[in-house]
């Protein structure tokens, strides 16, 4: 009951003019910036950390705007990629499947407007999994000591390397490059200057804003650059019937039910995002179908039960995502990585203590989720034409936006050309790192989670005097440690889960 | 050399790099049993070992589809870095017009098209942001906008 009055105050916050506005804008915003093949929600929201600043807005009132255009570039990916065979985004992969086969059919318009519900309803699910498991999480996760944190967070990077990617060393790289970058600047428990060359510019340590737009909105020109030359499907034109009827939807039901639930515990999962649970919702439908209906299936060359599942999962999991993030402090995608990274700039420290000591934030940011993805239905049904109007913005007009508010957004920080050049170098080293394979959101993880990691491992060792044993003392940490054991060696044991694994990720960034 | 075995080496002379660096990182006065320069060469450990394994066991060569596009790569890095270079001391305006030019035709625009993106998208966002959000943007030469 005490959380019904959180949530009633939360959609007291989430209703306010300012905040409804925010999401309203950030959810159009979203949906624009997902339909751009190339842009997902990472950049936009990376390239957004400036602005929230520059217009002055509470933390509640930023996160619930990023909130939304994370949301609804889930949402927009879907468009470009049945549209256009393009995914969007990373986790629109396995939407293109079937979404473009159904398209090329003629059944384009179904597609979107089944896309769009079965969205809806995973965000929803999601959502109300939220209200139930946050608060509860949120209670036992206050128990959290620098002991149990040290081992959490080595579970997630194990999440992250395990699951993610099909070569784990490359995350294991990532995460530790973002664990080295967060050493830049002065130890906050000594004084002593890392790794800042002399430089007056590091002494802070390197400005947020700075890495995540160099390593992510610039470093994605590149790679835009480069797969521009490659050559593209077919667009689509014609939508055909607009708007799915009743026993579409009664067909597609069960898998929407089960990609829903599929992303909310995928989600969950620390280090695991939208990839991961459209990855393994389509693989489990698919099998599901051919198990049940085997003359039915229509995998691969359009089938409206693998659509929905995919785009069902991923959106769950886009918003349970916030469950990690908000309860334990421990983001699972980079889009939730650089939330946190904003609330840490606001001087919020996330964590457990979060539900008390922020309940405007949190109750705020949950409740705009709700209202969020009502408005994401209600526009993304209707304007779909327009959103897909987007396609044809012209690449030369698109990417001197992106520089330019790209360069305005680091330069808003600290006005210096410094930042401006480690900006690009950053992004030119990230295209590099990511022509070998080397994904990025581990990095960004690595980085955001690098102080608090330092932090609790040197707090934990000084209860012991040094006594490395401690890590493992508490049954807390001893499950924590055993389940990231666990999550590594999986794959290595089960050969099927590694094929699975694959073939489902290539498109892995 | 395979792109794995590359990139091996490079994170082994970063590792390298930040052992040397952060090896003589010590404070003054140690009021705990874990000291500044653990945590990086903590990091730098790990990122050796990843070196190693990608250099003893690299993967699989990924097709290498962008052969062709090292030029323009290479145009659109120099413009991004003349353009941070020059932000600051030719103004927002001018060096916006000036510099997303070449840009926008390594995206296949030509001259003219980049020439009006370029010049609306300066003074529209100067507009915006310096004028309506109150971010301060870079004055230019002249003293003014310009």
């Amino acid at each position: 009951m005490e959380t019904l009055s959180y949530l009633a105050h939360g959609f007291g916050i989430a209703l306010a003019p300012t905040n409804l506005l925010l999401a309203t804008v950030g959810a159009i915003v979203g949906t624009m910036v997902g339909v751009l093949p190339g842009l997902g929600p990472i950049n936009a929201v990376a390239m957004l950390v400036p602005v929230v600043f520059a217009l002055g807005l509470s933390p509640e009132s930023s996160l619930i705007l990023m909130a939304a255009i994370y949301i609804g570039s889930e949402y927009g990916g879907r468009i470009s990629a049945i549209l256009l065979n393009v995914p969007g985004e990373a986790s629109a992969v396995m939407t293109a499947i079937e979404g473009y086969p159904l398209a090329r059919q003629g059944k384009a318009g179904i597609a979107l407007s089944l896309s769009a519900w079965t969205s809806f309803v995973g965000s929803a699910i999601a959502t109300f999994g939220i209200v139930i498991a946050a608060p509860l999480l949120a209670g036992w996760a206050l128990a959290f000591g620098p002991i149990e944190y040290v081992a959490l967070m080595v579970f997630a990077f194990a999440c992250l390397t395990g699951l993610l990617t099909d070569q784990p060393v490359k995350a294991l790289l990532a995460i530790m490059l973002g664990l080295g970058i967060s050493t830049i600047g002065i130890d906050a428990n000594s004084g002593v200057y890392r790794y800042t060359f002399d430089s007056p510019n590091l002494v802070d340590g390197v400005q947020f804003a700075t890495v995540v737009i160099g390593l992510f909105a610039i470093s994605e020109l590149l790679i835009m650059l480069e797969s521009m030359k490659g050559g593209a499907a077919p667009r689509i034109e014609q939508l055909g019937r607009p708007l799915f009827n009743r026993a579409e939807m009664k067909f597609t039901n069960a898998a929407t039910m089960r990609g829903s639930l599929i992303g909310f515990f995928v989600g969950i999962l620390p280090g695991a995002g939208g990839t991961v649970a459209s990855a393994l919702a389509y693989t489990t439908e698919k099998r599901v179908v051919e198990r049940t209906d085997p003359e039915g299936s229509r995998f691969g060359q359009g089938d409206m039960r693998g659509l929905a599942s995919v785009e069902a999962a991923n959106n769950s999991a886009s918003n349970s995502n916030f469950i990690p993030m908000l309860t334990l402090g421990i983001p699972s995608s980079g889009t939730t990585a650089i939330m946190l990274g904003v609330l840490t700039l606001y001087n919020i420290t996330p964590g457990p203590a979060l539900f008390r000591s922020q309940p405007d934030l949190v109750w705020g940011l949950i409740a705009s989720l709700f209202i969020g993805n009502i408005i994401l239905l209600a526009i993304n049904i209707p304007l779909v034409g327009l959103f897909a109007k987007m396609l044809s913005v012209p690449a030369w007009i698109l990417v001197p936006f992106i520089v330019v508010v790209s360069t305005i957004g680091v330069y808003s920080g600290k006005s210096t050309t410094f930042d401006l050049v480690l900006m690009v170098a950053l992004g030119v080293g990230a295209y590099f790192l990511r022509r070998f394979g080397v994904p990025m959101a581990p990095l960004i993880l690595g980085l955001v989670l690098g102080k608090i990691l330092e932090q609790s491992l040197r707090r934990a060792l000084s209860l012991s005097a040094g006594d490395v044993a401690i890590l493992w003392s508490s049954p807390i940490a001893i499950v924590l440690w055993s389940m990231a054991t666990a999550v590594l060696l999986v794959p290595l044991l089960m050969p099927r889960f590694r094929r699975w694994r694959e073939k489902a990720v290539a498109e892995q960034d | 050399m395979t792109q794995d075995r590359f990139l091996g080496l490079a994170a082994l002379a970063l590792a390298a790099a930040m052992v040397a660096y952060g090896y003589g990182l010590q404070a003054p006065f140690a009021y705990e049993p874990v000291g500044p320069r653990a945590f990086p060469l903590m990091a730098a450990a790990v990122i050796a070992v990843c070196g190693i394994i990608l250099v003893l066991k690299p993967g699989e060569a990924n097709t290498t589809e962008g052969s062709g596009v090292t030029r323009p790569i290479l145009i659109l890095s120099a413009c991004l870095l003349a353009y941070a270079l020059l932000f600051q001391p030719l103004g927002f305006v001018l060096s916006t017009t000036l510099l997303m030019v070449p840009i926008a035709m390594v995206f296949g625009a030509s001259w003219w098209q980049g020439l009006i993106t370029s010049a609306v998208l300066a003074i529209s966002s100067y507009l915006l942001f310096d004028r309506l959000l109150d971010v301060i943007l870079p004055i230019g030469p002249f003293g003014g906008f310009i």
